[in-house]
């Protein structure tokens, strides 16, 4: 009996500390097999490849990113860690009242939120005049590494062996070397355990260096997030990968190096021998053998060929651009061909770059934006003209662009089109009945009981509403509150045959044919296609949204004619084809119209035959633009919004 | 003791943290080559003056003199003396050999002369072959001999030890204690010795002063202190005593509760409440009627060479100290010899109020209540 309850508790403990180790490890388990996937998306494994990691290593920015992530956080802890030590020695000194209202003072950053030390630190920055740069993140780092280092050593120095201090000096040491000899090995593992966790933490931070950095400084945060508009490349499953597993082999080293220790002891006493301490050696070591690999990093890192090198002779020209929204290798080509040099930055959504250009908190030359944005932008007065007589190459714009053009930017002064798209649906042509999606599709396919729990819709407030208003025949940009009740109601309806409301993973799950329809981005298409060859695409008979992504130059710009150039260089014709191959997003260029697209699935096609890319004229003639609606008609969408999410 | 030249003056040092004082316009001269102890319950300041002298602890007011020279503000590491901390202060993450070699690297002694200086320090403090063991591997009362030996080696002027035998057992506290004294003939080194354990202090010191509270209660040899103790609190802190009020009837008759003894003492006037003080061991137990007043033993406890017992007499609690063993419940007499009769005046300023024994009692357990 006994045997047997203790036996069954014993196999229950290890289920559970297995289901625990399951739990903590799946899903970075999960990311480094997709690292090795050779297809794209996440939904499907199609044979192993070291491609995502060829790409990582060739890709200059990534490495870069990784080079200002490591270099950052490395100086940040270790100048944090002198100075949190320093004022640690001063704390030690005062009395306990006054310590412990210094070390009230010095918790109070910790509670802080990011938000709130980012943004605070940044407008510090702004009003004593300093630009932000790599400067202003490595400082703002190390300010906020200081607190951890403090909360670490603190402690230590409560502790510290009586007196110690004190009986060194008694034994003639000066101040100095009594602290090196004596409290110094003493206080160490709070040294060392303040210095990983400001590393960490300094790796970690995404808020605090996404205010306080400046043009072209990206740390590996920041570069990730601008890049999720693209949706995550498989790059960074890679680069992930490796990150984890240095980790993992440092800790490993590091817990190798203290066993060996243990065990000599061991050994020793075992043997009789005298038992030779080393205890403060051990911590010395894991910190040399870190701090190795960590300066190994930042030097092979910094040693990479990296794009910026080479300073042309014109200048330099910022450019703000959604993250991986270009073809990087066109930075090269740019520079080569108009000797500017290029710092390129990202920013991930309108609303994320909006208070960067409004605040002036860096200096961009050319940035991109959507059309509400650039709407937005010309009436608050950020952006200047551009002058056409310098980017011939405008004569390529699609005509059917500048109609649309008219809706944010009347007449064409402040922004010239990226790329563009509209909204339709995307199918799995194997799954849905095929007469169901013949000439003439309809929105109302996505409220058919058939396709109970196999149909993905937006989840974003106007792209959602789009779909329903266009649906019910409104416009996408009605304010009238009683069109706004009918949208909202056929919203509901629809609710229970919705396998999933998603914006950027809408793509990967159509891929993995997790649902049959899904609301997505023409852009996307092509892209998903590569993966699955049953997906197309159909633009509904209602209209929809189209959407245009436009270059334009804020008033902070300092490189006029660089900006102008680079706008130029992006109508060129090898811009062009780069940028479509690169992204598969329509570009408004009419010199790709008999562009022969040979990846195409259903076999090589010129552009303009692709309705995907190059929808019919009269269904563009059914589409809208996204309009701004001002504070009021926000907010009664988001009441609404907010009232279908909760039914 | 040949030469009685001062070698250490403090005087008129005063302490106090966060408002209370702990030392009071503190007098002490230390003479070259002598043995001093400070003797005091804890908490009364024995520690404090030790810092002071070794500089880790800056006085409020007055000055601490070497050799005639000023060294209040001179910091510690250039002070000639060291110090052997309470709490050892032994320097974890060394081996026991640099912990002792730390001083006289400094001092940039030879690589043999500090070797030589190492093996003869832990001969000394009877720990030959540890040098290459860690301190935490120590006990307690290793970890304080090494603490002596890291001292010593450095051959200071004086020694200031901060109840270095604390954590010793009894015989390697008789040996230590022994080795001390020698050490201290040998090398000419002068000894500020802390302890709260009288009997080692009178066992150990040329001379004991006794503190409480801040104040030098007395000052003197052994001898004097034990025989003569100047106050209630002295006699009382330096081994059980029975101390009860009385009333100097006469000269030479001091009255305890009704019963009359015959005492040396003269000269308090007449019908003057003192205080008395009687040893344990020289309270006379007889038969009967043989002694000054009946009683009846109340307790009796064996404590290593002789009796201890409770004779309840005269409506009085004795404390008695005997070879020969009385059965509880048995009657006897009580009886003092008059020249082991010491009278006290009662504390009558406020500074001798603070010594008195409700105070000694109360800042033991500090927080209860004062009794009515
Ligand atoms: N740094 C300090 N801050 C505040 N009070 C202190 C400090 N050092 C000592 N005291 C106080 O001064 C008084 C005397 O302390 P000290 O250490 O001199 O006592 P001691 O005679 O050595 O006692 P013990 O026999 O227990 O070691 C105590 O009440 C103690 O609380
Ligand atoms: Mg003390």
């Amino acid at each position: 009996m006994k045997t047997n309850s203790s036996g069954l508790n014993k196999l229950i403990k290890v289920l559970y500390l297995a289901l625990i180790v399951f739990f903590l490890y799946l899903p970075i388990g999960t990311l480094m097999v997709l690292s090795f996937n050779s297809s794209k998306s996440m939904g499907s494994w199609q044979g192993f490849s070291l491609r995502w990691y060829k790409e990582m290593f060739s890709n200059a920015e990534l490495m870069e990113a990784l080079g200002n992530t490591l270099t950052i956080a490395l100086w940040a802890s270790i100048i944090a860690t002198v100075i949190g030590v320093m004022a640690c020695i001063a704390m030690n000194a005062m009395t306990d009242r006054k310590r412990s209202f210094f070390m009230g003072v010095n918790n109070i950053p910790l509670l802080n939120a990011d938000i709130v030390t980012g943004i605070s630190i940044m407008m510090s920055f702004l009003l004593f005049g300093i630009s932000l740069n790599y400067g202003t993140v490595l400082f703002a780092h190390i300010t906020f590494c200081i607190p951890y280092v403090i909360l670490s050593v603190m402690p230590k120095f409560r502790q510290l062996e009586n007196h110690t201090y004190e009986a060194a000096l008694d034994l003639g040491a000066s101040p100095l070397y009594a602290f090196f000899k004596v409290v110094l090995p003493d206080i160490m593992p709070g040294i060392v355990s303040g210095f990983l966790l400001s590393f960490t933490m300094s790796v970690d931070d995404f808020v605090i260096t996404h205010f306080t950095r400046g043009a072209g400084i990206n740390t590996l945060s920041t570069l990730i997030y601008s890049q999720l508009k693209i949706g995550v490349r498989p790059t960074m499953f890679a680069l992930s990968t490796v990150i984890f597993v240095v980790v993992l082999l440092i800790l490993v080293i590091s817990n190798f190096v203290r066993g060996d220790e243990e065990e000599e002891a061991k050994k020793a006493a075992a043997s009789g021998k005298e038992y030779v301490y080393k205890g403060g050696m051990s911590t010395k070591r894991t910190l040399a053998i870190i701090l190795c690999v960590v300066v190994a990093m930042a030097v092979a890192v910094r040693f990479t060929p990296s794009t910026p090198g080479e300073v042309g002779d014109k200048g330099v020209v910022y450019v703000y651009n959604f993250g991986d929204y270009i073809d990087p290798e066109l930075v090269d080509a740019f520079q080569e061909e108009t000797g500017y040099t290029v710092v390129c930055d990202y920013f991930d959504t309108n609303e994320e770059m909006y208070p960067v250009i409004k605040n002036n908190t860096a200096d961009y030359d050319v940035i991109c934006a959507s059309d509400y944005m650039i709407d937005k932008l010309i009436k608050e007065d950020l952006l200047m003209e551009l002058e056409f007589g310098q980017i011939p190459n405008i004569q390529y714009l699609s005509q059917n662009i500048r109609d649309f053009m008219e809706e944010f930017d009347p007449g064409m002064y402040y922004s010239a089109p990226h790329t563009w798209g509209t909204y339709g649906i995307i199918y799995n042509s194997a799954l849905v009945d095929e007469e169901d999606f013949g000439d003439e599709v309809s929105w109302g396919i996505l409220w058919d009981e058939k396709y109970a729990g196999k149909i993905i819709m937006p989840n974003s407030i106007r792209e959602g509403d789009m779909v329903a208003a266009k649906l019910l025949g409104y416009s996408m940009n009605t304010t009238d509150e009683g069109e706004m009740r009918e949208i909202t109601d056929k919203l509901i309806e629809q609710k229970p045959l919705v396998y999933s409301y998603a914006n950027d993973n809408a793509r990967d799950l159509m891929i993995g044919e997790n649902a049959y329809m899904a609301v997505i981005t023409s852009g996307d298409v092509l892209y998903a296609q590569e993966d699955n060859e049953d997906l197309a695409y159909v633009v509904p008979v209602e209209g929809t949204e189209v959407w245009t992504d436009c270059w334009a130059v804020p008033k902070s710009c300092r490189n006029y004619d660089g900006a102008m150039a680079w706008i130029n260089f992006m109508y060129s014709y090898d811009a062009a084809v780069a940028n479509f191959e690169y992204l598969t997003y329509a570009i408004p260029n009419t010199q790709l119209d008999d562009y022969v697209y040979e990846d195409y699935i259903e076999g090589e096609m010129e552009l303009q035959d692709i309705g995907i890319v190059n929808p019919p004229e009269e269904i563009l003639a059914r589409c809208e633009t996204l309009k701004n609606l001002g504070p009021e008609g926000d907010d009664m969408y988001s009441k609404y919004w907010k009232e279908f999410k909760s039914k | 003791m040949a030469k009685e030249k001062t070698l250490i003056e403090m005087i008129d040092i005063s302490k106090s943290y966060d408002g209370e004082v702990v030392l009071d316009e503190f007098n002490l001269n230390i003479k070259e080559n002598e043995f001093i102890t400070l003797l005091g319950p804890s908490g009364c300041g024995k520690t404090t003056t030790l810092r002071i002298l070794g500089g880790f602890t800056k006085p409020d007011t007055g000055k601490v003199l070497f050799q005639g020279e000023d060294i209040t503000d001179m910091p510690a590491n250039k002070r000639p003396l060291n110090t052997v901390f309470q709490k050892y202060a032994l320097f974890p993450h060394m081996n026991i050999a640099d912990n002792i070699a730390f001083g006289l690297k400094i001092s940039g002694k030879s690589q043999e002369y500090i070797n030589d200086k190492i093996k003869y320090a832990l001969k000394l403090v009877n720990l030959s072959g540890y040098e290459k063991r860690s301190v935490t591997s120590l006990s307690g009362g290793q970890q304080q001999r090494i603490a002596i030996a890291r001292a010593i080696v450095n051959e200071p002027r004086v020694l200031l030890l901060d109840e270095p035998l604390g954590a010793l057992d009894l015989k390697l506290r008789q040996e230590m204690q022994y080795e001390l004294r020698r050490l201290k003939n040998e090398l000419g080194i002068t000894f500020l010795y802390v302890t709260h354990d009288q009997e080692e202090a009178l066992t150990m010191s040329d001379k004991v002063v006794v503190m409480n509270q801040g104040y030098i209660q007395q000052m003197g040899t052994p001898e004097q202190i034990y025989n003569e103790p100047e106050n209630a609190f002295v006699a009382d802190f330096i081994g059980d005593s029975n101390i009860v009020d009385g009333t100097m009837v006469e000269d030479y008759v001091v009255k305890i509760n009704g019963y009359k003894f015959p005492c040396i003492d003269s000269g308090f006037g007449k019908n003057k409440p003192v205080d008395v003080v009687i040893r344990p061991e020289d309270i006379e137990i007889g038969k009967p009627g043989q002694g000054i007043i009946d009683g009846v033993v109340t307790s009796n406890v064996f404590i290593g060479v002789h009796y201890e017992m409770c004779i309840e007499a005269g409506g009085i609690e004795w404390l008695a100290q005997n070879t020969r063993s009385f059965a509880v419940g048995q009657q006897v007499s009580i009886g003092v010899a008059p020249e082991n009769i010491q009278i006290m005046n009662k504390p009558q300023s406020e500074d001798e109020e603070a010594i008195s024994l409700e105070d000694v009692l109360g800042d033991e357990s500090e927080g209860t209540p004062e009794e009515l």
